[in-house]
Formats: structure tokens, sequence, C-alpha cells
């Protein structure tokens, strides 16, 4: 026997069975892509055309690329009510989504229709994205700030409850087993062994939601639901590509600000 | 103080509140600032409740079925754009992404790669699709197709860059220890480790893109978003609550397939079991590549 393995390269291990699940995949990738893709019945994307046509899109971004300073003065207000709209949206519905995901998590919740029922509304509230809840708010109380703040809180409320049940979902179980040995109920054990192993990370997706807040506001004026994205399509509206420019620049810097800020505080708590 | 009468109030010392206590009073303060200085009236505030009952109860009861194929078209339009919009990050991202390891890549180009696709990444498809592509394909799905794959680039790379730079360095030296060339060397000891999390990160992708399609429309680049965006306008509540009924279940079932399939690559690996939270909050990742030690690095 142990000459034969010694024979040489007959002896190579088998290769594994390769699964029918990679070239299926493939062929779905290939299938999907083609239907989307061509001009009968998806998109017809034309990519000669598009190179073609290059240069009509250079007027405006040979504007956009230089800032119109001047402007920078007219642009505070916005830009404030902006932060301050982050911030209510982000303590509102970070508050709403603390409770919504203890019901979500199979470790705290009371019971499974409640978990269920909780994680359906959540789904819901997940599949739409921040700039409907903004159109669909702006429709209901009419154009401002208001309607950014509502459309934020559902948005926040969303991406909270579900990184949050996750996390919970993970949590050590012993404190839990050493709360219950000692006699507390649902709401204490939840608050004495649970609550505080999420608190950092609690508090790490809240400072996250704030930045997403900071950089949905760009879009979120565009349907007039306040902030700095009004003024930015008042002045799309009427083509001075060169305070676009300087708003864009201004949000940049100010995102990339907060999400340092951010990062900073996160890597204290995590 | 000697013996076992030792009280039992020597207790450790509770450690110190004071800094959480100043960051808890910062962020109060702050939450009055902007609760005071916000620009909203209270008795639209007041009104709030009434209003959305009323048009939640124009919206779906019942919402206006026949728009249901419109509405469902304009959806699929939507839904192409996210896929197209996908492949083509994919597809750009993944060289830019390799090039942006410090592992696989040298020190400045990766640096430099790393800022571009910062940038890119720091434009919204709105604003790509208005300043842009708008510009460029004229209204319609071209455009916002364009604009999501341009940002889908910047996310997906720097998530490709850091899922390359968390390899494992064994496969690498084992392949240069077999003589294989520096491309080779990417094919047998990079590309298999971390093509499963990359190929979920698409199709994870692909779930916001929905989102991001379904919105395109307000600015006249294609999808649902025109349609909810007219409704609206012309207060035609029923179409606009057929429209999003359409929205709300279409995200769902993709997510719910989207999830599946993604979970199944990566568990089905075999190699790593990826928590959850890497790939639902993706900007929360930080970069790993410390852990790579010098030797294995590639060209």
């Amino acid at each position: 026997m142990t000459s034969a393995s010694l024979a040489g390269p007959a002896e190579r291990p088998q290769k594994p069975q390769g699964s029918l699940l990679v070239p299926a995949g493939i062929a779905a990738f290939v299938l999907i892509t083609y239907w989307a893709l061509s001009a009968e019945f998806g998109i017809g994307l034309d990519l000669a055309a598009i190179l073609k046509d290059f240069d009509r899109g250079q007027i405006i971004l040979a504007d956009v690329i230089r800032p119109n300073f001047a402007f920078f003065e007219r642009t505070i207000p916005s830009m404030l009510e902006t932060i301050q709209m982050a911030i209510i949206a982000t303590a509102i519905g970070c508050s709403i989504a603390l409770p919504a995901s203890f019901l979500a998590s199979r470790v705290t919740s009371p019971n499974s229709l409640a978990l269920r029922m909780d994680r359906g509304v959540l789904n819901v509230i997940r599949a739409l994205p921040d700039l409907l809840y903004g159109m669909i708010f702006v429709a209901a109380v009419s154009i401002g700030p208001l309607a950014g703040i509502l459309a934020l809180i559902f948005f926040n409320l969303g991406v909270i409850a579900k990184l949050l049940s996750e996390t919970i979902d993970g949590v050590d179980m012993g404190p839990i087993e050493a709360a219950r040995a000692s006699g507390a109920d649902r709401v204490e054990t939840i608050r004495t062994a649970v609550y505080p192993q999420v608190l950092p990370n609690y508090v790490a997706f809240s400072l996250y939601v704030f930045e997403l807040n900071i950089r949905a506001s760009t879009v979120l004026g565009l349907v007039g639901a306040g902030g700095i994205g009004n003024l930015l399509n008042l002045q799309i509206e009427f083509f001075y590509y060169s305070n676009v420019g300087l708003i864009i620049l201004e949000l940049f810097l100010l995102v990339f600000v907060i999400e340092l800020l951010s990062i900073s505080l996160r890597r204290r708590l995590v | 103080m000697t013996g076992p009468a030792t009280p039992l109030s020597d207790r450790p010392e509770a450690p110190s509140r004071t800094k959480r206590n100043i960051a808890i009073f910062a962020a109060l303060a702050l939450l009055a600032w902007a609760l005071v200085s916000v620009d909203v009236e209270l008795d639209r505030l007041v009104a709030l409740p009434g209003r959305l009952a009323g048009m939640f109860g124009r919206m779906f009861l019942p919402p206006d079925w026949t728009y249901f194929g419109t509405a469902a078209e304009a959806m699929v339009d939507s839904i192409q754009m996210a896929w197209v919009g996908t492949v083509i990050g994919a597809i750009l991202s993944l060289p830019l992404g390799f090039f942006g390891a410090q592992n696989v890549s040298s020190g400045p180009v990766s640096n430099l790669v790393r800022l571009f696709l910062n940038a890119v990444r720091a434009f919204p498809e709105l604003v790509l699709a208005i300043v842009v592509f708008v510009p460029i394909a004229g209204l319609g799905p071209v455009a916002g197709t364009l604009a999501i794959g341009v940002h889908s680039v910047g996310t997906l790379g720097k998530l490709t860059a850091e899922a390359v730079e968390g390899i494992d360095s064994g496969p690498v030296e084992a392949a240069r220890a077999t003589g294989a060339r520096p491309l080779q060397v990417q094919r047998w000891g990079v590309i298999p480790q971390v093509l499963p999390e990359i190929v979920a990160f698409w199709l994870y992708r692909f779930e916001i893109n929905l989102r991001a399609a379904a919105v395109l429309g307000i600015v006249g680049a294609g999808g649902i978003g025109q349609i909810l965006s007219n409704t609206l306008s012309y207060r035609r509540f029923d179409k606009a609550g057929m429209a999003i009924v359409i929205i709300i279940v279409a995200t769902i079932l993709i997510d719910y397939v989207s999830g599946t399939v993604r979970r199944r690559i990566i568990e089905g690996s075999g190699a790593r079991r990826i928590q959850g939270d890497v790939l639902e909050q993706p900007e929360l990742v930080e970069a790993p590549g410390s852990g790579v030690s010098k030797g294995s690095t590639g060209t």
C-alpha cells in the first residue's frame, strides 16, 4: 500500500464535486442583466451614445467645479436648518427605535406574536426610501422642515431597529440568566442585563444615523422637505450651477467633519 | 481593619461618571437648541395626526387598482435601473478595490485609490443625476442607472478593498511558494477568499440601489419615483397609494430573495461566517488591514 501511495501523481485526491448552484447563479445573472439592459425589455443602455454626448454635461460641470464663494453667507441658515432637522430626527427616531428593537429581538420579545408584528411593521417602514417619506409628508403637512423631520424619523426608526435588534439577538445570555435567577421580571431583566450590553452599540448606531441624516438632507430639500436641499433645488432651477458647486462642497466638508467626529466618538464607545 | 470584620461598605469605587454626564449634557443642549430654533409651526404639528389619517385613508382605502399596470411597469424600470447600476458598480469597483487594498497594492497607489473612492461616495445618486447624467443622457432611466452605477463604485470599491485587506495571508504565501506569478497569486491566493464576501456585498448594494432607483424619478431620471411625484403633486392620493403599495411589496420580496441568496453564499462558502452586522452596516466596518503581516504583501 505504501509503495502505491508513493507511486506519483496518479494518486492525487479527487477534485471536489463542483456545485450546480454556481453555474445556475451565473446563468441567472446573465439572463437578468440581458433583460434589464436590452432596449426591448429594459432600459436600453447605449454606451456609444453616452460617450458621444459626454461633452453635453461639460457645460454644467464646468460651473459646478468653480464654486461661487460669495454665496456662502446665504447658505448658512439652510445649513443650520439641516443640522437642526438631523438632531431632532435622530433624537426622536432613536427613542422610538429602542423599545421597537426590544420587541423585534428573539431574546427580549415577550411573545412571538409581538415579535412578528413588530418585525412586519419594521420591514414595511424600511421598504420605503427616505425621499419617498419626504414626498408623502410634504403632501400631508406641506413644505418645510417639519415634513423633513418626519421623513427622517421613519427612516431612522427602520435603520436603528434593524441594527439594534440584531445586536440584541447576539447578547451574552449569562447576565440575563443571572438577572432571572435573582428574581427579575422581564422589564427588570432588560434594564439590568440586556440594555447595558447593547448601550454602546445603540449610541454608535445613533451617531451613524445622525451622519446619514445629514447626507439625506441634501436630497430631502429636492421635494420641499426643508434644509439645505431646498436651497440646492432653487439654484438648480435657476441654473446657478456655481452656487450648486458651493453647496455640494459645503456638504462634502460637513459630512466629512461629522464622520470624523462620529468615528472618534464611536471608537471610544465600542 | 484586620481580620474578617471588613465591612460590606468596602465595595470598589464606582467608576467616574463625569465624562458620561458631560456627554449627555452636551447632547441635550444640542437637542434643546435644535428644538427652539427650528422653523416648525406648532399648529401644524397639532393638525398632523388628523391630516395624516385623512391622507392615508385616501391612499389605501382603497388604492386605485386601475393604476396597477402603469405603476408596476414603472417599478420594473426601477428594478432594472438598480440591477444594471449595480452591475456597472461591481465591474468597475472590483479592480479598484484590489488597487485600494494595502496588502495587495502599494502604499501610495492604495491611498490614491481610497481617496478617489471616498470622493465618489460623497455624491448622492440624486446629485449625480441632476448635475452630471441627466444633462448627458437626457431624461429617462439611463441617467438614473449611470448615477447609481457611479455612486456604487465608491461604496463597493471601499468594501472590496476592506475585504481584501482582511484575508488570511496563508494561501497567498502558499501560492507564492509554489512559484505563482503575481496575477496567479491573486487568482489562487486572494480571490477565492474574498469572492463570496464581495458577491454578497454586490447583492446587498442591489437592495440599497433599488431604494435609490425608486426615488430617482423625482429629478426625471426614470422609474417609479416619477409616478409618485406626479400623483402626489396632483393630489391623486389613491394612485400614489397604489404606487406605494407596489414599492413596498416589490422591495420586501426582492430583499427577501436577495437576503436568502446572500446568506447561502456566505454560509455555503464555509470559510468564515460573517456577522450579519458587517453586511448590514457597511459604513461601520473599520479597516482590518493592520492585522495582515508585512511578509504577505503581494504585488
